[in-house]
């Protein structure tokens, strides 16, 4: 039989897809490039998965893993015509433990459905990236995302107890445990973040954080990016711990403001959003603190939003800053960076400047508490050499935020991306280590190949081993 | 070649699209199904493949357009803005054009002379209305025809159009009474007029008007949808204000270039009279009332409030029956081509609304009205907004 053929025979005809279109509508994520797809499969349940790994695997077919294709690195692409694993059908949430809270999802469970089916229990998944209405959780554990309220909650990592997966060879094996502290290696950590290139993840243990009994969101004005960056410092320093800060710029603000009409101020040269929770005292004073520390740097405006209505219009703002930007050009890329917080106003006026010099229309929102940046590029990749010049700007700004001591990626992952700047921050020793790391888990190189590590990361390259 | 109508999806619209996803958990049908390609980006990356010329207009693509129901929830979601009602109507059209045997016959003929042509429609309804005396809904259910969803016939049929009401110099107000809403919706049109006088208008309601044409345009079938546009142009030339009473007609009607500045759906018209004094707050009479949100009125119109308002100024507790859920499945003639996702989306929402627990529901499109109709047992009291004011102000 024939590679599809056997697929048919597992699955049936509804569940693999092989058409143009299809090939078509699969070759994509949320990012700006697109690869070559031989088939789509949509399994229901690990048995299908591991059943779809084997005859991948006899086929000599690489794979790749996909949940909701919200990924901006390129990760759910495949570079090498590949098979395309669809896992939005392992939506089941398995098993809540309210006590232990902790809980058994399925990696196609998207994320702020898990939060809301919580809510009647007071909990929810701390990770809470801008593409929370969108994204699973699976595509959030092999990112290790992260999101605004990382700040003070840590990223994806810190919330994931273990997780099941099925290795290129059909095995289906579980990393970590309920328990809190393993003998051992700990695989868990190794897995989480692996951008699928270990296994395809097919059921999550995921930690659950209870909901603050009290919350204030503040909207605040500045009339420059380094007034509200200023004011993040001061926050830093005062000690107190907001569950978020985030920042964006004037023509970011005006895109969004045109799509939530949430009362953003369109005139201000940057806002900050900020969210304190706690006991009714201690978001109190927080907000004092905050308001106080803003006023000193010349905030023209201080919006605090205590009911959930207004808390959420805000956050949708800021949520839909990505998708926004399309307002002002058919295709944007997105930067992902992070530099220490205390370089943060350096780092940004060199990106401005870079930005410039290659004359691109730029837009800004971050993660400003954690100093992870995101400088956007909205440009018309139609014309002509105007990707080159994006990409050649991107590699400049990931220089610039080395240079201050940050790092490549602050969430969104390697990918296909950024795999070519890896060198960039690791040495060949370093990237050997890695490539070996997944070589034990998969020695045919058959999961999500040519992705996160750059070609010729093996320094003994073994034949036959594809990377 | 790859289009072939005057008006194909325009490239500008198809490229205002930047795959971010964050429309696909808004979509009834990549909800049901996690499949991309019956996802809004999904079906704009196809779209948008003919558009460059590397896919060409076969079944799948037919497949993929025709199993939208464009409630347009994706238009709500997209932070970009992309008009996806405007660009898969167009797809639609072109699909229509390029593989005419695609929309079934049946199909056709309901979206078009079956609504466009008064003595079949009148006609067909007299044989509802005695099925309906011989009981016999549940047999025509089983052939595909949602007759369990209609409320009684009454026989002889009533009408509306043709008729004007209230004093000769008051401000009038046209009322648009469409197709079936005319025939099988009389008590919502008694109670517009009603409770349109009380808001001080004179109401009138031309003879020369016809089906709003959504029907026909949402399957494609464009010229039979301009036809009755131009009839409706004509019949409503001297409108100052268009009232309309069924949030899929008026969503169509809004977007008409003729027609579309002097449209309002009529919980727009009784919310803002209730706020400026014209019409009266009754007292509170301690009984809830959940309000659907119908896709035609949410996204199609970005009305949110009003239904709200109105059903509250009745002296009704206001509770969401479904908020942010998905589309009812009703979707126009979408049940004749997918009546399995129908039903599924249908028994969706019916079980939403009964886990709400309120057992009178507000529906402001007549089409999602029979849907929950049909998924409801008759313990369920479902109306128009404007029809629990009119029975508040009667009772008062
Ligand atoms: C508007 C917007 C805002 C965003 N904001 C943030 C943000 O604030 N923080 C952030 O971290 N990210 C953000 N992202 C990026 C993206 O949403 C995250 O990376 C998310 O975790 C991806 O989830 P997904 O389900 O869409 O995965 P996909 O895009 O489908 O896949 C992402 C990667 O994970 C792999 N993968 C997916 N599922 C599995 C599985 N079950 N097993 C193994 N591998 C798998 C894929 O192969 C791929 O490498 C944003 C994206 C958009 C479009
Ligand atoms: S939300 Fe809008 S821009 Fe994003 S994928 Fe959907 S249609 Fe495209
Ligand atoms: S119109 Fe409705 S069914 Fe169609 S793509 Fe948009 S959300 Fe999905």
């Amino acid at each position: 039989m024939t590679f599809i053929e056997e697929l048919v025979a597992l699955l049936g005809p509804e569940r693999v897809r092989h058409h143009p279109l299809d090939l078509i509508v699969f070759s994509k994520d949320a990012g700006v490039t697109s690869g070559k797809v031989i088939a789509a499969v949509l399994p229901e349940h690990t048995q299908e998965v591991a059943a779809i790994v084997r005859i991948a695997r006899r086929h000599d077919t690489p794979i790749v893993p996909r949940g909701a294709g919200t990924g901006l690195a390129g990760g759910a692409v495949p570079v090498e015509p590949g098979l395309i694993v669809v896992l939005t059908r392992l939506n089941e949430i398995h098993e809540v433990d309210e006590v232990g809270r902790t809980a058994w999802v399925g990696p196609g469970v998207i994320n702020l459905d898990l939060s809301r089916s919580l809510e009647p229990v007071g909990l929810h998944f701390a990770p809470d990236p801008s593409s929370q209405q969108a994204c699973t959780i699976g595509g959030n554990v092999a990112t290790n995302a992260g999101g605004p309220h990382c700040l003070a909650d840590g990223t994806t990592i810190a919330h994931v107890l273990a997780a099941e997966l099925v290795t290129a060879d059909g095995s289906v094996v579980v990393v970590g445990s309920e328990a809190p502290d393993l003998p051992g290696l700990d695989l868990r950590a190794v897995v989480v973040g692996s951008e699928g290139t270990l296994g395809i993840i097919t059921k999550v243990l995921v930690r659950l954080t209870e909901n603050a009994p009290d919350v204030a969101t503040l909207l605040i004005g500045f009339p420059t990016i380094e007034a509200a960056a200023g004011t993040v410092s001061g926050i830093i320093a005062s000690g107190l711990i907001p569950a978020a800060l985030e920042i964006m710029d004037q023509p970011m603000v005006v895109a969004v403001e045109n799509f939530v009409h949430a009362g953003y101020p369109t005139d201000a040269g940057a806002v900050l959003l900020a969210e304190v929770t706690g006991t009714r005292e201690g978001v109190k004073s927080g907000v004092a603190v905050i308001s106080a520390i803003a006023s000193r740097n010349d905030a023209t405006e201080v919006r605090v939003a205590t009911d959930s209505a207004e808390r959420a219009i805000l956050w949708k703002g800021r949520k839909s800053a990505f998708g926004a930007v399309a307002q002002a050009a058919p295709d944007y890329y997105l930067h992902d960076t992070v530099v220490p917080r205390t370089a943060l106003v350096e780092v940004l006026r060199k990106i401005y400047e870079i930005g410039d010099r290659y004359d691109l229309h730029m837009l800004n929102v971050f993660h400003a508490g954690d100093g992870n940046l995101h400088p956007l590029v909205a440009f018309d990749a139609r014309k002509p050499g105007m990707l080159e010049r994006v990409q050649a700007a991107a590699t400049e700004m990931v220089e610039v935020s080395i240079e201050a001591g940050g790092s490549l990626s602050g969430e969104h992952g390697i990918g296909l991306e950024k795999r070519h700047l890896m060198h960039l921050v690791f040495s060949d020793v370093d990237l050997d280590a890695q490539a070996r790391v997944r070589e034990a888990f998969d020695d045919a190189g058959m999961m999500n190949p040519s992705k996160i590590l750059p070609e010729g990361s093996r320094c003994f390259d073994a034949s036959g081993v594809r990377l | 070649m790859s289009w072939v109508t005057e008006h194909p999806p325009a490239r500008v619209d198809l490229d205002a699209c930047v795959t971010c996803g964050l429309c696909l958990p808004v979509c009834p049908t990549f909800r049901l199904t996690g499949d991309e390609t019956a996802s809004p980006r999904g079906r704009l990356a196809a779209i948008s493949a003919v558009d460059a010329g590397v896919l060409g207009i076969d079944e799948r693509f037919s497949d993929v357009i025709g199993f939208c129901l464009q409630c347009r929830a994706c238009e709500t979601a997209c932070p970009s803005l992309v008009p996806f009602g405007d660009i898969i109507e167009r797809a639609t059209a072109e699909v229509v054009a390029q593989m005419p045997s695609t929309v079934s016959r049946v199909r056709r003929f309901a979206a078009t002379t079956g609504v466009g042509t008064p003595w079949i429609m009148r006609g067909g309804s007299i044989l509802l209305g005695i099925a309906q005396r011989l009981r016999l809904a549940g047999a025509l259910e089983r052939l595909g025809i949602p007759a369990s969803g209609l409320r009684r016939i009454p026989i002889p049929l009533p009408t509306a159009r043709g008729g004007s009401w209230g004093a000769s110099d008051a401000p009038t107000a046209m009322l648009f009474v469409g197709c079936v809403a005319d025939v099988w919706f009389a008590e919502i049109h008694q109670a517009t007029i009603e409770v349109l006088l009380a808001a001080g208008y004179r109401v009138e309601s031309p003879k020369a008007q016809t089906c709003c044409g959504a029907l026909a345009a949402h399957d494609g079938l464009t010229d039979n949808a301009e036809r009755m546009s131009a009839a409706n142009s004509s019949a409503f030339a001297s409108a100052d204000l268009i009232v309309v009473n069924v949030a899929g007609c008026g969503s169509h009607l809004k977007a008409d270039p003729e027609l579309g500045s002097r449209v309002r759906d009529i919980t727009e018209v009784v919310a803002d009279a209730i706020s400026d004094g014209r019409l009266e707050t009754l007292p509170a009479n301690g009984t809830s009332v959940a309000i659907q949100d119908p896709c035609h009125l949410e996204h199609g119109q970005g009305i949110v409030d009003a239904p709200r308002a109105v059903v509250a100024a009745a002296g009704y507790e206001v509770v969401d029956a479904d908020r942010d859920g998905l589309c009812c499945g009703a979707a126009g003639t979408y049940l004749i081509d997918y009546p399995e996702t129908s039903t599924e989306l249908g028994e969706r929402k019916a079980a939403a609304v009964r886990a709400g627990g309120t057992k009178i529901v507000a529906s402001a499109n007549v089409g999602c009205e029979m849907q929950l109709r049909r998924f409801l047992d008759d313990s369920y009291d479902i109306a128009h907004p404007v029809e629990f004011y009119a029975r508040a102000r009667r009772g008062k």
